[in-house]
């Protein structure tokens, strides 16, 4: 019933695109009479940190609600045409329509924030002194360009989504099933492939080959990440077999090579990092970096754009980790997620269960491994992973001079620290 | 032997083909180039044909064979008689051939070579996963017809030597250009085996077939991202406009064969849009590319490159559907009437519903109900369908001889031209 909705409500906005946008805009101009009000961010602080509240107020303050920034795409033929497909889905499971809700919905779990973050970091540091006033958008505080980075960042990670979320059609499904499935891998496909394809064309026009460079290597790890480590049939991670305790080593990941795979399995918090880096951290990190490099700023600060954007996304994921852990808490879980691997790393012993689900995930006793997690050391290492990383982050925030928009950035590593 | 074998296979497609000639001269062209199978042979295919140049030359009075035959597939006697008296008895008009024809393949061969092995070098640069690796080399063993790397190199040369004279070498970014072509296209390839679910390609088990899904999905992403690292290291911001270009049109190509037009008009506009976005598109502005390359300053020949490229291109792609009706399944690497079965409707369809209607509810369901694929089968080899469609492969052909002609007279826009030949009357 609930999943049924979700892609009438996306077909709905798509089909009506003019309504849309008139929304959009009416709301933009409301936004922006609040942009005046530097104070309001920081109100936020004296409040309980919650992360919607600093998510709204975040995008107060850059111009208008990025949720929104997909909505060029929304707009398009091609889109209109996969929302009239998507319908047919209706009623299969195919996680086509998961990634559908996921573009829609505004919890605190969706990714829409990362255009944000982008247009944060670009409006916090500011830019070159020397650039024409026809690339800044005045009001908002960021480039022309930057904005459409932003929106490049959002496409690359939509469209990230939406293949990982294929179907492996080679099982023994009865044919039924599987014409259904094949359909939706097809849209699912497609779609991604078209934004990865915006993509290419809003960077070419961005005219900037070392940012069309650092982009691409960012969709060169999404993919690298799906390979890391033994998967089921479903392409599902589990983690390594647990080595003998080894010091962790930090990656040495910045610049555009690929990253040194082998050394890291079956060490908890080197593979826990190297998956996420390879999946998130990069491209939040190269989105921030890119965004610095078009603002002109020198390598050594761009370079700390990226060890910005990388540690908020760890800290991001170490906090989403520990969530279904929580007291009550009956969510699912990835077999790969931190508290799980650190208490491997603590009891390697525990390594038999995770490997009944080889051939199927969900064939592991999740009860099981909740309670077995929840008596060992992996969720007080996850916090401590959570608070290093936002730490990090917060480290490179200071570095930048004062402003809404770094108190904004300031505000959501305050909600994401204490979720 | 092997060589031997595939030549006689090459004629006898091509005693069919050759029934499609309307007028002398063209039935000419479709036996001009029977010397090159197409793709990368050994080097023993030249000397195979010496022979039958003389032999042609000394028949020059039978290109007037009677007009147009009307093409069949069911091959009656009659007509496969015709056919066989026209390839036997082929004509050399003097002065209308050149005195030698290329062999583009073996005229590139030095640059041609390390191809596949300089593609597969960069994306083992870019990953250290043996299994990712794997996955996005495989197509990349230099089994195909390598016909994007080949062109675009060419038309470098042509354009090298059209400005410079004797500095023709090609530039190493022009060479890359080449293997960001192929590497794009090999990107989509595999995503369009996943969505097509297809079990062969090139003659050995798609990818799709030995690795999950969602791997082989990856593995595309990962091509097309090393490929456009790539493209950003040419350092030219109006190569990197035209080749993302390429991306966006594969993708709208790939949308626009989802729906069909109801009308017959509209449709066939929307199956040339999309056959140029989804195949024309990749050699048109790889082309326009590489002659950017050769010279900064000058729209013009980047124009005439794309033109070029474009005409080749679509010619190539009508050709593919023609192919997909008369070829063996063994020749092409791929089961025949693969199209229909996908449920789409190419040009020999097309075509086939002016004659016969009762195509029409047929192509709107995408001929999904029991027996529509035989049966459309038939109608297209009944109809002219396939007459018509070499037609217009025909003409997009000259077309791009026309324009290769344009270029200043060296061995590499000579195979030019004969690329445009080789296309029109390819087998595989």
């Amino acid at each position: 019933m609930h999943l049924s909705k979700l892609p009438l409500q996306f077909i709905h906005k798509s089909l009506l695109p003019l309504g849309g946008v008139c929304a959009n805009r009416n709301q933009c101009q409301t936004r922006k009479i609040s942009t005046g009000n530097v104070n309001l961010a920081k109100v936020a602080q004296y409040q309980k940190p919650d992360w919607n509240r600093a998510v709204t107020e975040a995008e107060k303050i850059v111009g208008y609600p990025t949720s929104f920034l997909s909505l060029r795409w929304l707009l398009s033929d091609e889109i209109a045409n996969v929302a009239l497909h998507l319908r047919k889905l209706v009623g299969s499971n195919h996680p086509l329509l998961k990634t559908g809700k996921s573009l829609l919905y505004n919890g605190k779990n969706n990714m829409q924030a990362w255009g944000l973050i982008v247009l944060l970091v670009s409006k916090a540091a500011g830019h070159a002194p020397d650039l024409p006033d026809l690339e800044q958008d005045k009001a908002a505080g960021v480039l022309h360009s930057q904005r459409a980075l932003a929106e490049v960042t959002e496409m690359i990670r939509t469209s990230h989504l939406a293949h990982k979320g294929l179907v492996n059609l080679q099982g023994d499904e009865t044919k039924e099933d599987t014409s259904d499935m094949m359909f939706g891998n097809k849209i699912a496909l497609l779609m991604g492939d078209y934004l990865l394809g915006n993509c290419c064309a809003e960077l070419g026009v961005l005219r900037n080959q070392e940012l069309v460079s650092l982009m691409s290597s960012a969709v060169r790890d999404l993919a690298e990440a799906e390979f890391v480590g033994p998967r089921d049939k479903q392409n599902n991670p589990l983690p390594a077999r647990p080595l003998p305790y080894i010091e962790y080593k930090p990656l040495n990941d910045v610049g555009l090579e690929p990253l040194l795979v082998s050394e890291a399995l079956g060490n908890a918090q080197a593979e826990w990092t190297l998956r996420h880096v390879l999946s998130a951290g990069s491209l939040l990190g190269k989105s921030c970096q890119g965004t610095l490099k078009l603002a002109g700023h020198s390598y050594e600060v761009q370079e700390q754009g990226y060890l910005f954007g990388k540690h908020l996304a760890l800290a991001w994921q170490a906090c989403l980790d520990r969530e279904p852990f929580a007291p009550g808490s009956t969510e699912p879980f990835s077999l790969v997620c931190a508290p799980v691997m650190f208490h491997l790393q603590h009891d390697p012993s525990f390594y038999e269960e995770i490997e009944k689900g080889e051939i199927d995930v969900h064939d592991v006793d999740y009860d099981k491994i909740r309670k077995e997690v929840l008596n060992g050391p992996g969720l007080d290492l996850t916090q401590k992973l959570q608070r290093e990383h936002s730490q990090a982050a917060l480290d490179v925030l200071n570095q930048l001079p004062p402003s809404d928009a770094r108190t904004a950035l300031g505000n959501i590593i305050a909600a994401i620290r204490d979720i | 032997m092997a060589c031997l074998g595939s030549t006689r296979l090459c004629v006898r497609v091509q005693e069919k083909l050759c029934q499609l000639g309307q007028s002398p001269q063209v039935r000419r062209k479709t036996f001009s180039c029977d010397r090159f199978k197409f793709g990368p042979l050994p080097s023993s295919r030249i000397i195979l044909h010496e022979g039958k140049i003389h032999q042609n030359v000394s028949n020059p009075s039978t290109s007037n064979t009677g007009p147009s035959v009307t093409w069949h597939p069911c091959s009656r006697p009659e007509i496969a008689a015709t056919a066989r008296t026209f390839s036997t008895l082929r004509t050399h008009q003097p002065g209308s051939l050149p005195d030698y024809k290329v062999d583009p393949y073996r005229l590139l061969e030095d640059d041609l070579k390390d191809v596949y092995v300089d593609i597969r070098k960069q994306l083992r640069l870019n990953t250290h996963q043996e299994e990712l690796y794997e996955i996005a080399t495989y197509y990349f063993d230099g089994q195909g017809k390598s016909l994007r790397p080949m062109v675009g190199i060419l038309m470098g040369r042509a354009m090298n030597y059209h400005m410079y004279k004797d500095r023709s070498a090609i530039l190493p970014s022009q060479r890359e250009v080449a293997m960001i072509a192929e590497m794009i296209h090999s990107a989509s390839l595999i995503h369009d085996d996943v969505i097509d679910q297809s079990d062969f390609r090139r003659g050995k088990p798609s990818a799709n077939v030995l690795w999950s899904h969602k791997k082989v999905t990856m593995a595309g992403d990962f091509i097309l991202a090393i490929a456009s690292m790539m493209i950003a290291k040419l350092k030219n911001d109006d190569v990197t406009l035209v080749l993302s270009q390429v991306v966006t049109d594969l993708v709208q190509g790939e949308f626009m064969q989802l729906g069909s037009k109801e009308t017959e008009n509209e449709r066939f506009a929307h199956y040339l849009t999309k056959t140029y976005r989804k195949t024309a598109s990749l050699i048109a502005n790889t082309l326009k590319a590489v002659a950017m390359l050769t010279c900064a300053d000058d729209d013009k020949l980047p124009e005439l490159a794309f033109q070029y490229g474009r005409n080749v291109g679509l010619a190539f792609q009508l050709v593919d559907d023609l192919l997909d009706f008369v070829s063996s399944s063994e020749a092409m690497g791929k089961p025949a009437a693969a199209d229909l079965k996908l449920g789409l409707a190419t040009a020999p369809v097309l075509f086939a519903c002016e004659k016969f209607p009762e195509l029409n509810p047929m192509i709107m369901r995408r001929f999904q109900e029991k027996g529509d694929v035989e049966k459309a089968f038939e109608l297209v080899h009944k109809s002219q369908g396939l007459e018509q469609t070499q037609f217009l492969a025909r003409q997009h052909c000259q077309e791009a001889m026309r324009i290769a002609n344009l270029l200043r007279q060296s061995p590499f826009q000579k195979a030019l031209i004969v690329v445009a030949d080789l296309v029109l009357n390819r087998i595989k």
